[in-house]
């Protein structure tokens, strides 16, 4: 298979501090690839560069057949790019209906007259587009909670949530960042079965940051390890696990 | 009971996003909207001048607010500044364009136009200024909207007074008036225009409110960057909610001047009234359409009611200084007492007492 | 154009700026130790100056006036933090703001309300034998023989005032054990609780704080516009001052309060006739401060934000 998504020789830096110095790899179109790594090791940062959130001083992203060194974060939405956040980034004063909705915004092609006159195509892509969100919805299990405000929701519904708003952009690869994060056991194998089948089903790329290397050897195709925003291992579960520099990241190093 | 949500189903989603989606809900609605056409004849002229017409002219006001600040979380004080360019473009849309060209709903939509332009150019800096910096911008807006109004003439007519009166040809209709043998210049016939407007304006606000447009403003309002990874244009949304909300504030200014006060004068223009309008629009309850209605009532009425009492009760205690002392006192206990106990403001409050008496007599 | 002229307005320019920065310290110590902006920064102006002037104008003496004002702005600041700040400590800082303009048309009917809405004067100089209180201004000519312009002396005199207060403020920053308290705080609150600062006692010392500095400016405010009304929208000038400033520096603040000073009056004299109208100054800083911050957002000194997501 092709590789949808090409990293090459990012190098980021905030101010004096380099977050992510010289990192290079490629997501094959379909798998789900996990980018692991210590606290700091520049993988949120990673996926910030990639969907436009951060600018890199150095270094460029292939998606899609195009290569470009910085993205607008709308255009990369518009390539079909979807994520989630580390710290949840939900619309904290709507309900989960429109959160959700809100991933549609790209499908919705009447005006804004229109739509304050609740006439013509407005009315029917409100219609259609509630079609898909409630697809969404019933796959996520989340009906009943349709109508409450996000900010009421228990923190792994929140997480969701979010995964469904991403969901209903119908992308072409998802991005998500630390998708179990504060999860009990039974939430992340919820979460899990919802990711593989996403993966599965629906064939949409995921890359995929997570702590719990269990879910990531479990479900994951190829990882990528960081560390102190270098690139310490890339490779299938198992390489990876048998690579020194990994386990030595992950255990500490005796002097 | 007669009133029960219980066995009301709803059966598509279309039916879902209904504004009242119980049948007695639509029947209630649709009463209480053919009464405030047909009640004209059994009030007053006073009620309807002193009353209900300017209330009209700054909950429509309250409402454009709502949908820059409550909406689209960018903060404005330059609501008087977008009214004070509403009422100048009326005026003078009259008074310049041929009659047979321009009539007064005309004017008054060209002017909201002409006001949502004005908004737009001071909201540019939205796009890069954030959060509280953008003060500083809808704050020029009322300063120099109100000084240039004051400093070029031309627009007040030459008027040296600073205010002119509102010729009685400006409420001719193209002849309407004689054609229905109605005074269109009278109370009734001004409240029952800037009714319909508020009537359509308020209902493509709640429209806008539930719909993409409006989906994206609260996006932008609650997490900017997430809303533009989801593709949503954050400029665009920003300008267009500006564009909106200064619309609303110019008609409404329109309306205040030439269907309320009959003059056009500067000093009802001041910061001030940005103030009062934030007043009713936090009272009211940010985001909410109704609420602002709500909030637009209370703030103007405590005065009149509250000097109401002094003549009746006190054998005319209070002064004009006091009712405002005390008004001003009463705003600012509401405020910060609804933003500790219910910061949806009276619209929440509303929302809550349905919820009890839903519940009721079995709170648990 | 006449070069001593413009020192004569530069130097006019940086003295009305320091009235500025007065004000805008205020706002920058409650923005930078909880992330308020408040609003009610002018009406804590008019109430301060307001209780001095009645209390001198039934008799009272300057000092025990000054000192009895002193105390009520404390009162009310600890008031505030109880029962306006602290039950609002999670709500966010648009809810915080409005809270504060809540407060702001309180405390405007309050203090017209307990004493009332007529204009009063101050004169200082009816209590204080300074020189610099003189309305006089002082002709540089007489001193240096080549500069021919004219400096108001009680500009001078509010100038030293404000060097004095900057001065006091800062020792109370570095020096005392609140101020450290107060400069945890503003750079973390978790962190500051985290370690035993009392957080609500620091912000009650801060808005205390803020009542003395608002009562300093407010008499100096009032002693050139009159005590009314007038010093409220007095204050609405002070934004632009903190916005270039950059909201959390009280360095910025100064400068910021420099910079309009001076740009107001040389766009009063340069641009005047560009704009075919006089009056400009009503909107001339906001326009000032919004051209500094689309090229700067974060204004002077304000702290860059890196956002995280």
């Amino acid at each position: 298979m092709s590789d949808i998504l090409k990293v090459e020789n990012v190098t980021l830096q905030f101010g004096g501090v380099k977050a992510i110095t010289d990192i290079s790899f490629n997501v094959k179109e379909g798998e789900i690839c996990a980018v692991i790594g210590p606290n700091g090791a520049g993988k949120s940062s990673m996926l910030n560069v990639i969907n436009g959130v951060y600018l890199p001083q150095v270094g460029t992203v292939t998606y899609n057949g195009v290569t470009r060194r910085t993205i607008n974060p709308r255009d990369a939405a518009i390539a079909g790019m979807a994520r989630t956040f580390q710290n949840i980034a939900l619309f904290q004063g709507m309900t989960v209906l429109e959160n959700i909705m809100t991933g549609r915004n790209l499908f919705m092609k009447s005006t804004w007259l229109e739509q304050g006159l609740n006439i013509g195509r407005a009315r029917e892509e409100e219609r259609s587009n509630r079609l898909a969100v409630e697809k969404v919805i019933k796959f996520l299990q989340i009906e009943s909670i349709r109508k409450t405000p996000v900010a009421k929701l228990p923190y792994g519904l929140q997480k969701r949530v979010e995964l469904g708003r991403a969901l209903v952009a119908e992308p072409k690869i998802l991005l998500l960042d630390e998708p179990m994060a504060g999860m009990n056991l039974e939430e992340k194998a919820d979460m899990s079965c919802f990711i593989l089948e996403i993966n599965k089903e629906q064939g949409i790329t995921t890359v995929m940051i997570e702590h719990d290397m269990g879910v990531v050897m479990d479900i994951s195709d190829h990882v990528v390890v960081l560390d102190y925003g270098k690139k310490i291992g890339d490779g299938s579960p198992t390489e990876v696990m048998a690579n020194q520099d990994v386990i030595d990241a992950y255990l500490g190093v005796s002097h | 009971m007669i009133y029960r949500e219980t066995g009301h189903f709803v059966t598509n989603y279309l039916k879902d996003r209904e504004i009242f989606p119980m049948t007695f809900d639509k029947v209630v609605a649709l009463i209480g909207l053919l009464w405030l056409f047909l009640w004209v004849p059994t009030t007053s002229e006073y009620f309807l001048s002193a009353h209900v017409i300017p209330i009209l002219a700054v909950g429509l006001a309250t409402v454009g607010l709502n949908i820059l600040t409550g909406l689209t979380g960018q903060l404005s004080l330059g609501t008087a500044g977008f009214m004070c360019v509403g009422a100048f473009g009326t005026y003078n849309l009259m008074l310049r364009v041929p009659d047979y060209l321009m009539s007064l709903p005309v004017a008054l939509l060209m002017s909201g136009i002409f006001a949502g332009l004005v908004g737009v150019v001071f909201g540019l800096p939205a796009i890069r200024i954030k959060g509280f910096y953008l003060l500083v911008s809808t704050l020029a807006a009322q300063y120099f909207v109100w000084w240039f109004f004051n400093s070029y003439a031309w627009f007040l007519n030459y008027e040296s007074s600073g205010v002119v009166a509102i010729a009685p040809k400006f409420y001719d209709y193209w002849g309407l008036g004689n054609f229905l043998g109605v005074d269109m210049q009278g109370y009734p016939a001004r409240y029952l225009l800037a009714l319909v407007v508020c009537i359509g304006l308020s209902y493509f606000a709640k429209n806008l409110l539930r719909s993409n447009t409006g989906r994206n403003f609260m996006s932008v309002r609650d997490r900017d960057i997430a809303a533009s990874v989801m593709g949503i244009s954050v400029p665009r949304a920003k300008l267009l909610a500006f564009f909106i909300s200064c619309f609303y504030c110019g008609v409404a200014g329109g309306i205040y001047s030439f269907l309320y006060i009959g003059n056009v004068d500067l000093m009802i223009y001041e910061v001030d009234r940005s103030f009062t309008i934030l007043f009713m629009l936090i009272i009211g309850g940010l985001g909410s359409i109704s609420g602002s209605w709500l909030g637009a009532i209370f703030v103007y009425e405590f005065p009149i009611v509250f000097t109401w009492v002094g003549d009746f009760i006190f054998q005319g205690a209070f002064n004009t200084a006091v009712v405002e002392n005390v008004s001003n006192m009463v705003y600012g206990v509401f405020i910060i007492a609804l933003l500790i106990r219910e910061p949806g403001g009276f619209a929440a409050l509303w929302a809550t007492t349905k919820q009890k008496l839903r519940m009721w007599p079995y709170p648990h | 154009m006449d070069w001593v002229y413009l020192i004569e307005v530069l130097v006019g320019g940086l003295l009305s700026g320091v009235m500025y920065s007065l004000v805008a310290i205020g706002f920058v110590l409650i923005y930078k130790s909880s992330g308020i902006f408040n609003f009610a920064q002018g009406t804590m102006l008019l109430f301060a100056s307001l209780t001095f002037v009645k209390m001198t104008e039934n008799g009272i003496g300057f000092w025990t006036a000054l000192f009895i004002a002193a105390g009520i702005m404390v009162i009310f600041g600890v008031a505030t933090e109880r029962f306006v700040i602290r039950p609002l400590a999670n709500q966010n800082l648009l809810a915080l703001f409005m809270a504060t303009v809540g407060l702001a048309t309180f405390q405007e009917g309050f203090s017209q309300f307990i004493w009332d809405s007529d204009v009063h004067g101050l004169q200082m100089n009816k209590f204080l034998d300074i020189g610099l209180l003189d309305p006089n201004p002082i002709f540089m000519s007489d001193h240096i023989p080549w500069l021919d312009i004219l400096i108001p002396q009680f500009d001078i005199f509010a100038s030293l005032v404000a060097g004095l207060m900057i001065v006091v403020l800062a020792f109370f920053f570095q020096k005392t054990k609140t101020g450290l308290s107060l400069r945890a705080v503003s750079d973390d609150h978790m962190a500051a609780m985290a370690v035993g600062i009392p957080l609500q006692t620091v912000w009650a010392v801060v808005w205390a704080v803020t009542g003395i500095i608002a009562l300093v400016s407010g008499l100096l405010w009032a002693e050139r516009v009159s005590v009314s009304f007038t010093l409220i929208e007095a204050v609405m000038k002070a934004l632009p001052v903190i916005l270039i400033g950059g909201l959390t520096s009280i360095p910025g603040a100064i400068v910021g309060g420099l910079v309009i000073g001076v740009g107001e009056k040389l766009g009063e004299i340069y641009l005047a006739d560009v704009f075919g109208g006089q009056g400009i100054e009503l909107w001339f800083a906001y326009f000032m401060a919004l051209m500094f911050l689309v090229v700067r957002p974060q204004g002077m000194f304000g702290e860059k934000l890196i956002e995280r997501v």
